[in-house]
């Protein structure tokens, strides 16, 4: 017998893989190939990060990072540097669970905007550093914009559809929550 | 147990920070790989989506499909205007084809006196769109030919009215139509009827950048672009699109090609032409060992970054 914590943290990795794909499937529908189109939020983003804020045990670090380098692969982007910064976010926002796991939804939003600009930021300097044609800041901090936006929807879906919210005192059990 | 808890902690804990210091570091290293070695980690890319992006096909053609029948259903509102529109556009059109039937006519004349005999060689294979891009950033289609159906990285593409881009990325089943629109796209193009040359630089807008242009006052909105062949990537003498003039007061091209629906496409094949390396053999053919060893031809980069 499974026990019921594992089977549901592996519910809701595949879970997460799946949305993944279908994002994907959605994003490289030929329906628009004119460019003059503005960014829309990046969702994998928004939901990596609500989920990471209710339940970090669900996405561990590897599993970040092999669904956002086949995303940088599929979706044409420069291998490996979001990922890299992704990764590098993910770990800060969970080193920071412990002491905000009571934190109103304000305080967290106002964090997560704080690191999603720190990542587009990043993105866009490194992009710049090493040259590649297509950085561009206008259209990295109208992404960015619009992921910020988005993030509370993707908070409203994670926790009413997918039924993704925090542990309560009630859940806890010591000996199983060690990530 | 609380005191277990915290050893356990404090062992883990630096083995975990080792751990995803090294993923960054090797995610890192991937992305300065990209950088140094693009045409390299761009095959590995193509031979992923072409393992991958089929297995989405069964689903896409329906969306698709359906996407279509609503575009259908809106185009029907404004059906009567349309019908004015199209009548008139009519009316001109058989002027038109009245001037290009007798030009038709003229120009076989013409190329029967010359015995000039137009390449056979440019023949096309014709693609489906499967895909596009999925970034705001990079503007590329995915079409389902691929190395199987002899595709060769830089070939041309058109939607059969205009220049839409070339093949970057071949894989098995699939390759990848890097648009004129991408900001990585270059090709080089002559403006008609001035003559002048330039490079038609993608900037991520719908209407590409006239660059390096050489004189710019011969140049007016309105004057054809078409491809020159230059560098030997592209065949010479496919339509591009009329010049205009941006909002920013740059020369910009309107693309000829349809964009906002590219659905099949055209992969023109093409050969590079020969190069001659050695202008002395012109004169004095060389002993026949110097002459097996083959001017090697300037194939087109492959690398797009």
């Amino acid at each position: 017998m499974v026990d019921p914590l594992t089977l549901d943290r592996w519910a809701y990795r595949l879970l997460y893989v799946g949305l993944a794909a279908a994002l994907v499937f959605v994003l490289i529908l030929p329906l628009e190939t004119r460019p003059n189109r503005l960014p829309g939020p990046d969702w994998m983003i928004c939901l990596t990060f609500s989920w990471l804020q209710r339940r970090p045990d669900y996405l561990p670090p590897w599993l970040i990072a092999s669904v956002f380098l086949m995303l940088d692969m599929l979706l044409m982007r420069p291998p490996g540097l979001l990922t890299a910064l992704m990764l590098i976010a993910a770990e800060f926002l969970r080193a920071r669970q412990q002491v905000s796991v009571e934190t109103a939804f304000g305080a967290e939003w106002l964090l997560t905007t704080g690191v999603i600009a720190t990542v587009f930021l990043a993105e866009g300097t490194m992009l710049a550093l090493f040259a590649v044609p297509e950085a561009d800041f206008a259209r990295l901090t109208v992404e960015a914009v619009m992921t910020v936006l988005a993030y509370p929807l993707a908070v409203v879906v994670s926790r009413f559809g997918f039924a993704v919210r925090r542990v309560t005192p009630g859940d806890l059990d010591p000996r199983r929550l060690g990530r | 147990m609380a005191a277990d808890r915290n050893a356990a902690l404090d062992y883990t804990r630096p083995i975990r920070r080792i751990l995803i210091g090294g993923t960054v570091v090797f995610l890192l290293a991937i992305f300065l790989f990209w950088r140094i070695d693009s045409p390299r980690v761009e095959r590995a890319r193509a031979a992923l989506i072409d393992r991958i992006v089929p297995g989405y096909d069964w689903a896409m053609a329906p969306v698709t499909k359906a996407a279509d029948l609503i575009e259908g259903f809106q185009s029907y509102k404004r059906l009567a205007e349309q019908n004015q529109e199209l009548r008139r556009e009519l009316r001109q059109m058989k002027a038109w084809k009245e001037a290009a039937l007798q030009l038709e006519q003229e120009n076989a004349k013409l190329l029967d006196l010359n015995k000039v005999r137009l390449d056979p060689e440019l023949t096309y294979v014709t693609g489906v769109v499967m895909a596009d891009s999925g970034s705001p950033f990079r503007q590329s289609v995915l079409i389902n030919v691929g190395a199987r159906d002899g595709i060769i990285d830089g070939w041309a593409t058109t939607d059969g009215l205009g220049l839409v881009g070339r093949i970057s990325g071949v894989g098995q089943t699939t390759s990848r139509v890097i648009l004129l629109t991408d900001p990585n796209s270059r090709v080089p193009v002559t403006i008609q009827p001035s003559g002048q040359r330039a490079v038609l630089a993608g900037d991520n807008s719908s209407a590409p950048l006239l660059d390096f242009v050489e004189d710019e006052d011969q140049v007016r909105p309105g004057d054809r672009v078409i491809s020159s062949g230059d560098g030997g990537v592209f065949p010479a003498g496919l339509l591009v699109g009329h010049v205009a003039l941006g909002r920013d007061q740059r020369l910009r091209v309107r693309l000829a090609a349809e964009y906002d629906r590219l659905e099949f496409l055209r992969v023109l094949r093409s050969h590079a032409g020969e190069v001659i390396a050695d202008p002395g053999s012109l004169v004095a053919p060389e002993p026949a060992e110097a002459a097996k060893a083959p001017g090697t031809a300037q194939g087109p980069e492959a690398g797009d970054g």
